[in-house]
């Protein structure tokens, strides 16, 4: 049955309210700790309580039912469904009460489980006794509800993606084949991230860069995708459907051949032939290879960077202008660049901000930046990649000598409830440090590789059988977490930790130590994560809407997540996750309008005194002044108004309405709990 | 009122409520609890990383191994964790607690279980001695000549600001031990000839 927005029941004898009661057991989370069938029994001498009912699980099928026939039957006004959250579970109930022919938004939850039996999961009575309260206070605002509508406005038919790794990549493209143009900004001069600078990728050994650059030239050419690099969101406002992203492109000091056409030059532009490197007279550390080959102030990352434009590195130029000769008639480079802002209008956005080391030095067992021979997988990574700055010869650092024995330190800052580690598993740990274990094995011969672990985390498919594999292959497996490493005069170093499944501590030299170093959220990702006011959980990872059944939604309507700044994961679990968030990003782009909840303020003009501070004081900019009848009165803007209920707490006429959580409301719900209860 | 919920077969309630882990008939739960409450840490959130014995400056000379402790702590192994003399072969260097990813302090779980295992009268003969050196002097390592000299050599005065330059302090260290029952603990063992 469609809803039709009108009771004819409720039409009929609108003055007395008629509530129902349904309370669930969800299987025995809330049966197996409050006493349902009392609770049921108080529910009915809850005043204006005309029926309460129990189920099983409320949520299903026939529990809907019950809750629609009951409509009909009693002549319900409002509905009061007690079970687990309005997150969960507000959307089913809703569309129950409209299918019974309520407006839905005479729906009230009572939450009995997240707040009542899982909390009091060993106190019967008191559970009990607390779910009867929530349901009291609940029947209360019920009965005080009114109908509601929401409101529906247009989506904008553009995607924004924020974030050009792997994640960022794979979902711009996603977009642009579903037909929304959709802008790619990208901080770093180039695109690809953390998986541009890797090796080789596991369990397949397939070479990171040989399955990532041609997705990386797709995305640079697809003329869907709009690529911005060295670009930085500097502001957000608006909300789903309709948000006014504010985009900063840090001068880049080298002009594009579109850019160069724009101005006239013809032919002009970045050709990427690197005459302007040459000349530079300025060499710094590239800090794409992690500090361990040298760059010029004008600059590419590495050979195959997206776009291949040169970027110039204005902490670093001194300006003497060598590049602006070497490049002639192309005309690329503008020393004096000035950053550029301008304002994008899209329906949905993506957050793929990605990860980076945890600083590994501040667990000072381990030695790092103290000893020289002790590197950071990633390190390792541009160390054995054939593109590296060792051209693929893995060296130590002290003397570049090939080392013999190398050390794999799993764990390191992961698993950590010291507060200075990481307390979660960072998660692709243990799978690259197998495969760094193969590749020594398999470049240098008669290296012994030592992994020290504490458990081998094999879960994805075909990952095991790796681990088997680089067993085979001759990798010592030590299970013990590392306690300490001390470096000897000739730089070796001696890895003290136990072999726990000896019960003896063991001491072993080796050349070479990787410490498989714990990953954290990349230091933008904070930021962004403001900008559009997404949530974050415990660890700083941004948080999806939910874990299990929406893991690329966010709590903010319209915002999507990809890739590692939601949690550790791997490439392929990267790109299943972009390639989800790009779905979902895309779904209400495409339907071309989204329903907002109608939590709005409202302006009582007739009380208001149009004293204006509230304007002031909305975070959304959603309040502006109008004179109406002559009178200066305040006037909501819907869409933008997010219902924080600001406004409507300070204005000092109690002229504004919180929709859905009006005065009313709240205070029949604060009557219920302090003035109601068991007789 | 608040009542627990419970199954209605009571041992079965009992038998599903020990949530230890017990490979042996001597084993009692309850001595985790009591571990735990002495040292003042969950020693039950050990995940046997082997961080503290690799840390251990006693491991590779003894036969002590922290981690191993840990374990039998947490399977409540109370008569194996207190008879073993390697219980006493800890140096109380905390070099383990500094580095524990679990934020333990295993140190503390050893000297849980001293405590313990003194009550029991369980004690290597060499610490009753420094209890006697405690109470004779206020000293676990009393001043002697050969310190004296080297003190003077540094500018020191012979004897350092404690009991032994102020002697007249000894009664009241002398009555703390005994108030605890230390130094009867030490005459009654020394004098068994253990």
């Amino acid at each position: 049955m469609v809803y039709t927005g009108k009771n004819a029941a409720a039409a009929e004898a609108p003055e007395e309210p008629r509530i129902g009661v349904f309370i669930c057991h969800c299987g025995t989370n809330i049966a197996g700790s409050i006493d349902v069938p009392a609770v049921r029994d108080y529910a009915a001498t809850i005043p204006h309580v005309v029926v309460a009912q129990n189920y099983a699980y409320m949520c299903s099928t026939p529990g809907q039912n019950m809750i629609k026939d009951a409509i009909a039957e009693h002549h319900l006004t409002g509905v009061v469904v007690a079970a687990c959250t309005p997150r969960l579970h507000e959307p089913t109930f809703r569309t129950a009460t409209a299918n019974g022919g309520l407006n839905p938004f005479r729906f009230e939850m009572a939450n009995i489980r997240d707040q009542g039996s899982w909390v009091h999961m060993h106190d019967w009575d008191g559970g009990t006794a607390k779910a009867k309260d929530a349901i009291r206070i609940a029947v209360a605002k019920a009965t005080k509800l009114e109908d509601l509508y929401p409101m529906s406005v247009p989506v904008e038919h553009r995607a924004l993606v924020v974030g050009a790794g792997i994640g960022g990549i794979q979902a711009s493209m996603d977009l642009a084949a579903a037909g929304i143009e959709t802008y790619l900004i990208e901080k770093q001069p180039t695109i690809g991230g953390r998986m541009s600078q890797l090796d080789k990728t596991f369990p397949t050994l397939d070479c990171s860069q040989c399955i990532l650059s041609p997705k990386m030239a797709e995305a640079g050419r697809t003329p869907g995708i709009k690529l911005y690099t060295l670009a930085e969101i500097e502001n957000v406002e608006g909300y789903i459907g309709n948000f006014d992203v504010t985009i900063r492109r840090h001068a880049r000091g080298v002009l594009t051949p579109n850019e160069a056409a724009a101005k006239g030059i013809i032919g002009g532009g970045c050709t990427g032939c690197g005459d302007c490197s040459n000349v530079c007279p300025v060499v710094k550390p590239n800090e794409w290879e992690f500090n361990m080959a040298p760059r010029k102030a004008i600059y590419i990352c590495h050979a195959q960077v997206v776009p291949l434009i040169y970027t110039i590195d204005f902490d670093a130029c001194v300006k003497c202008g060598l590049c602006i000769t070497a490049c002639g008639t192309k005309k690329a480079i503008d020393l004096e660049m000035q950053d550029e802002l301008f304002t994008i209008k899209v329906g949905t956005v993506i957050l793929a901000t990605g990860y980076e080391a945890f600083p590994i030095e501040q667990k000072k067992e381990w030695g790092y930046k103290l000893y020289d021979n002790v590197i950071t997988s990633l390190e390792f990574e541009r160390l054995i990649c054939a593109s590296g700055p060792t051209i693929g010869h893995l060296v130590r650092p002290s003397d570049g000598e090939t080392p013999q024995s190398v050390g794999f330190v799993l764990c390191a800052g992961s698993r950590d409830n010291t507060g200075i580690g990481k307390p979660y598993c960072s998660r692709f740990c243990c799978m690259y440090s197998l495969k760094h274990a193969h590749q020594v094995i398999e470049k240098i011969p008669g290296c012994r590789a030592y992994i020290f672990y504490m458990d081998i985390r094999s879960f994805g498919k075909a990952y095991e059988e790796f681990y088997y594999r680089v067993q085979n292959e001759g990798a010592k497996f030590i299970r013990g977490r590392v306690a300490q490493i001390q470096e000897l005069p000739n730089k070796n170093l001696i890895v003290v930790a136990e072999d726990t499944l000896l019960g003896n501590q063991v001491q072993i030299e080796v050349d070479l130590v990787v410490l498989a170093a714990a990953i954290q959220p990349t230091a933008e990702t904070e930021i962004v994560r403001r900008q559009f006011g997404v949530s974050c959980s415990g660890d700083k990872w941004l948080l999806e809407a939910h874990p299990k059944l929406n893991p690329c939604g966010t709590t903010t309507a319209g915002v999507y997540l990809a890739g590692v700044c939601q949690g550790p994961k791997d490439i392929p679990d990267t790109v299943a996750q972009a390639e989800g968030a790009a779905s979902a990003a895309s779904i209400p782009i495409h339907s071309g309008h989204v329903e907002l909840e109608p939590y709005y303020a409202q302006c009582m003009q007739n009380l208001c005194a149009g004293c204006g501070m509230c304007t002031r004081l909305c975070p959304y900019s959603a309040l502006s002044m109008t004179v109406v009848d002559g009178r200066t009165v305040m006037e909501v803007t819907a869409a933008k108004c997010k219902g924080c209920g600001t406004c409507g707490g300070f204005c000092p006429g109690g002229a504004i309405k919180m929709q859905h959580f009006t005065s009313p409301q709240i205070l029949a719900q604060i009557d219920a709990f302090f003035l109601g209860g068991e007789q | 009122m608040t009542s627990a919920k419970a199954y209605k077969d009571a041992a079965l309630a009992a038998r599903l409520s020990d949530r230890v882990y017990r490979p042996a008939e001597d084993s009692d739960p309850s001595f985790t609890a009591e571990v735990e409450k002495i040292g003042g840490t969950a020693a039950h959130l050990c995940f046997q990383c082997g961080t503290c014995t690799g840390s251990c400056p006693s491991a590779p000379r003894s036969s002590y191994r922290i981690r191993t402790f840990m374990r039998r702590a947490n399977l409540g192994m109370k008569d194996v964790c207190l008879n073993d003399p390697d219980l006493w072969l800890c140096t109380t260097c905390y070099t383990c607690s500094d580095r524990c990813p679990r934020d333990l302090i295993p140190t503390d779980v050893i000297m849980a279980m001293r405590n313990m295992a003194a009550k029991q009268g369980i004690v290597p003969k060499n610490f009753l001695a420094t209890v006697n050196f405690i109470y004779n002097t206020g000293h676990g390592v009393p001043n002697n000549d050969a310190n004296r000299v080297a003190r003077v050599k540094l500018g020191l005065e012979p004897e350092p600001e404690t009991t032994c330059k102020y002697p007249e302090f000894l009664p009241a260290i002398r009555k703390i031990l005994e108030a605890y029952g230390t130094k009867q603990l030490a005459d009654k063992v020394l004098s068994e000839g253990q």
